[in-house]
């Protein structure tokens, strides 16, 4: 493989050309670890308990679901495409993971699991690469049927592990490695290990050409509909991922536990800059979206306020950060549109 | 409109016309019965709830049902009550997904003259006048349930649980949904008389949903270093709590009283974990719906508020009580 | 005929409307029968209407997630501040600055979408799901999570009136179809909605002034979820703090039902109108025949894909391949 790694790896390499002035450049590029550590500051002075070590851990291991669906979401969105059918597919696998768990144990329970879920994510891939329609309504499309599918499989019942001491499926959700919970261990893992795909492969390269021109890409021979099919794949082996250690840390699943997901590992993968129109983002950068909105949760809970205040403060953080984003890459704070 | 897509429309009309007329031959005899539920499928209960009513109305050869589901969403529960209307069902029972906003649908049946049953959930006070009957648990008393239970958990030893003292927190259900509302009211004011030394330091919705309830519970956890005990609006929700608070080592310092007795919770109070909850069957909720619906076919003086026996169950009685199946 | 067949092709959706009304004509006793059309036509003028606006904003190259979260916004404000003390005397007219207040508040929502869009050139799919769960959490603050009721059940008469034969919400619905159609197609604003989300460039370059142009789309997009929402309340003489939860989802699924182009410069009402009243026969028509509510959800989502698959390959004939 040869690697042409730029220092900033996961951007294109492609050229910008810059003509805003260079400190906001710079101040608008780290934007969003500028607002991270905004953040943490603020909650840090008005609540004592939030910056202990275990709040922190907290934080870390609930953003674990949403993040690792983030980073796989985060493939697919640089690719150009979208993926609004995880929620569902979340509820999909987790439900068939957990049920499957007592009949065939955890080993082979997690295998036939992954296997359903990348069909789907099959399923996905074969519409939008292949069959070459939009994203947005396959996906929604999908969203809908597998939630139906869902139901049927498990015929509306809950699902729960009878034996929970004795497995060791309890490792994924509740255990520890190293003095560290599992589920922070799998995400920031699966976070290096696409981060290195997507910076430093021939494949990641792929992506970003696609998302970014894909008339241009498709002329340099690279073959489009599989390089879109196989980021669906990745997207839907990341939501089964997120589906063990979710089964594992609840040790059952009700049918719609992924319902709404969607929408909040999309805002992740948005606060972590990477573009809807495709061909830039930065995985690394979606794992601090996801934070962000781990902390803005934590936070504004343990300062009292009620839950729905973070949808509120959310929709500000998500249109400042962007904003910041976007005005940084053309040179000039306001759009120049008339 | 071309004179075709006319001479095609008249057509089907016409069929249709004698598509009706066969029907309404066909319906002599049994009654029909429509149900709108709230939104199967999102727990067990109300799956079990389902099963147990298509069960019982398959028992019975007089009664032919209508089985439909809102999936939560109030507008389409409006919508399938315009359908049942439509179809001219003999009456309606509605699990509602908002006890004010099925009020004007219910008030249609009534005006069209088909008899409504409320099940499970009430209804908006304005609406009673338009409902035959409603069917179900006492919200309001269950919440007082739990809330007797939390002050026996709480008091020491040989102490009377009116002078047990501690601080807990409560995992509330879906907001604004009229269950969530009346068990939290029930136990809140409940709890004040029965043991006014416990103080609820704060509440916190669940959504009925167990990861949710999971997570509250952390933030629960590490906000406050004294927790004495957790109220859940339903057991589903009081494991996710349980599982919290086991892991982080601190669920032996805690008593936790739900309300729906669900199978884990049975469970985790055999194990000794979970100190008590509310026994409430879903297959005598759905029994006595149809049953109250039958009554009021048959032309019986049924009463307006039809309360089947919700017990509460603890460690100690359990073994009185048969496993749930959801 | 051989206009109809063209119009047809050109409209895929009423020709699938047409298929599943006379499926459910044959295979349904009910539903076959005035009063059940009328039914249909109120059931799908909550969403119809969004998709009204939503359609003028997706010919723009926008989207609007937000129409859900601004829904329920104007039912609460419709329903609470129509109980106020201070209307206590004004009767059934207390309903009207109830009524205001909810329109009000979806146009300004709107606008503030629009403004966003247009200033800060962050595109409009970030800047309204930000919006949907930010209003989201303006209706629980305001409602502090509770539904509301209208004490006066002149509000939820008006929602099961009727203006002759037809239901008062459908023959609304109607209307306001009809006027966004000839706004769309016989005014110089339609005219540019089509140019601006065809080519901007172009459009800019013909001295269109593409900021405003959009915020007002937005504007009339937060206007109709307002009045969608109103509409919904008389239905229910109440509101909910969840209510209107996925319509964007839904309206969005019909209007590209009707064959508007997410990538913009392209739609019809009518279309639209055919996308809405397609979803409506389908829940309607299960509904009638006690389609498992499980089975609903699978037989919607692959009817949705189908449609665009269908679509697709009628309009490939040529057109470039490469462009999606």
């Amino acid at each position: 493989m040869v690697a042409e790694t730029k220092p900033e790896a996961g951007r294109p390499a492609r050229i910008r050309r810059r003509t805003g002035s260079n400190a906001m450049s710079v101040f608008a590029k780290q934007g969003i670890l500028i607002a991270f550590a905004l953040f943490i500051v603020g909650f840090a002075i008005f609540s004592d308990r939030f910056l202990s070590a275990e709040n922190l851990m907290t934080v870390i291991r609930q953003s674990a679901i949403i993040g690792v669906m983030a980073i796989g979401v985060t493939v697919v969105v640089i690719g150009g495409n979208l993926d609004l059918s995880v929620g569902s597919m979340l509820s999909f696998s987790t439900v068939l993971v957990v049920d499957l768990h007592d009949q065939m144990g955890p080993g082979l329970a997690i295998l036939v699991m992954l296997a359903a879920t990348l069909c789907l994510g099959a399923v996905n891939g074969l519409l939008v690469g292949y069959a070459r329609l939009n994203s947005l309504i396959v996906t929604l499309g999908m969203l809908s049927a597998i939630q139906g599918l869902v139901l049927i499989y498990s015929g509306g019942q809950n699902v729960d592990i009878v034996n929970q001491e004795s497995t060791w499926f309890a490792i994924f959700g509740r255990g520890y490695v190293f003095g560290i919970a599992t589920p922070i261990v799998i995400f920031l893992v699966f976070a290096l290990l696409v981060h290195v795909l997507m910076s430093s492969t021939a494949f990641g390269r792929r992506v970003y050409a696609v998302g970014g021109n894909p008339t241009a890409a498709v002329f340099s021979g690279i073959r489009r509909s599989r390089v879109v099919f196989t980021t669906y794949l990745i997207s839907a082996f990341a939501t089964g991922c997120a589906a063990v250690i979710l089964g594992s840390r609840v040790m059952g699943s009700q049918n719609n536990v992924g319902q709404g997901y969607e929408l909040l590992v999309l805002a992740g993968v948005i606060l972590g800059g990477t573009s809807l129109l495709g061909g830039s983002g930065n995985v690394l950068k979606t794992v601090v979206g996801v934070l962000i909105l781990g902390f803005i949760q934590n936070g504004l809970l343990l300062m009292g306020f009620a839950y729905y205040v973070q949808w509120l403060v959310t929709w500000i953080v998500i249109i400042l950060a962007v904003w910041l984003d976007v005005a940084a890459k053309r040179g000039r704070l306001f759009s120049p549109i008339a | 409109m071309t004179p075709k897509m006319k001479t095609w429309i008249a057509g089907t009309t016409a069929m249709a016309g004698i598509a009706l007329a066969g029907g309404a031959l066909a319906q002599d005899d049994p009654v029909t019965i429509g149900i709108t539920q709230n939104n199967v499928g999102v727990d067990s209960y109300q799956t079990t709830y389902e099963q147990a009513f298509v069960d019982a109305a398959a028992a019975n050869p007089n009664v032919e049902t209508v089985v439909l589901d809102a999936g939560g969403d109030v507008a389409r529960q409006i919508a399938q009550i315009q359908d049942l209307i439509q179809q001219r069902v003999d009456a309606i029972i509605i699990w509602p997904t908002n006890g004010n906003a099925v009020v004007p649908a219910v008030r249609q049946a009534h005006q069209a003259g088909i008899p409504v049953v409320i099940t499970n959930s009430n209804i908006a006070e304005e609406g009673m006048d338009f409902i035959a009957a409603f069917s179900g648990p006492d919200n309001i008393t269950q919440g007082a349930y739990s809330a007797e239970l939390m002050c026996e958990a709480l008091a020491e030893e040989g102490q009377d649980p009116a002078e047990a003292s501690g601080q807990i927190v409560q995992i509330s259900g879906q907001p604004g949904y009229t269950t969530a509302i009346e068990r939290q009211k029930g136990f809140e004011d409940r709890l004040a008389e029965a043991c006014p030394g416990v103080e609820i330091m704060e509440t916190q919705p669940g959504d009925w949903n167990r990861e949710k309830s999971q997570r509250v519970m952390e933030a629960f956890l590490t906000k406050y270093d004294t927790i004495d005990g957790v109220y859940s609006g339903d057991d589903n929700m009081g494991v996710g709590a349980l599982n919290a608070a086991k892991a982080a080592g601190r669920a032996d310092e805690m008593a936790f009283i739900g309300a729906t007795n669900f199978a884990v919770g049975y469970e985790a109070m055999e194990r000794g974990e979970y100190y008590g909850s509310i026994y409430q069957s879903p297959v005598d909720d759905a029994e006595a719906a149809l049953q109250t619906a039958l009554d009021v076919l048959a032309g019986e003086d049924v009463p307006k508020l039809n309360y089947f026996e919700t017990p509460k169950i603890t460690q100690e009685n359990m073994t009185e009580f048969s496993k749930p199946v959801f | 005929m051989n206009n109809a067949l063209t119009w047809l092709l050109r409209n895929p959706i009423w020709g699938f409307v047409l298929l599943i009304f006379v499926f459910f004509s044959v295979s349904n006793e009910f539903f076959f029968d005035p009063q059940n059309f009328k039914n249909i036509l109120v059931q799908t003028s909550t969403i119809g209407l969004i998709a009204l606006g939503m359609t003028l904003v997706m010919i723009n190259g926008n989207i609007d997630l937000s129409v859900g979260a601004t829904l329920a916004l104007a039912a609460s404000l419709a329903i609470d501040i129509q109980g106020w003390e201070v209307f206590a005397s004004w009767g059934s007219w207390a309903i009207l600055p109830g009524v205001l207040a909810g329109l009000l508040s979806g146009v300004l929502l709107g606008a503030l979408n629009g403004f966003i869009v247009w200033k800060t050139g962050v595109d409009a799919f970030i800047v309204t799901l930000g919006a949907m769960l930010g209003v989201r959490g303006l209706v629980f603050i305001y409602t502090q999570e509770q539904s509301f009721f209208a004490m006066n059940f002149a509000y939820s008469d008006f929602g099961a009136s009727s203006v002759g034969p037809l239901p008062t919400l459908a023959v609304l619905f109607l209307l306001f179809a009809l006027i966004t159609h000839l706004l769309l197609s016989r005014t110089v604003h339609g005219r540019n909605t089509y140019a601006v989300g065809g080519n901007r460039e172009a459009a800019v370059n013909a001295g269109i002034r593409v900021g405003p142009h959009m915020l007002i789309n937005f504007v009339i997009v937060g206007f109709f979820a307002a009045l969608a929402g109103i509409t919904l309340s008389t239905q229910m003489g109440a509101s909910t703090p969840n209510l209107g939860r996925e319509y964007e989802l839904w309206t969005i699924t019909a209007v590209v039902l009707g064959g508007t182009k997410l990538s913009g410069g392209s739609g019809t009402i009518i279309g639209t109108l055919g996308g809405v009243l397609a979803i409506g026969i389908l829940r309607n028509g299960m509904n009638l025949m006690q389609v498992p509510a499980f089975y609903v959800l699978v037989i919607l989502g692959t009817i949705l894909i189908a449609v665009l698959f269908l679509d697709k390959q009628l309009t490939r004939r040529g057109k470039g391949e490469l462009r999606t």
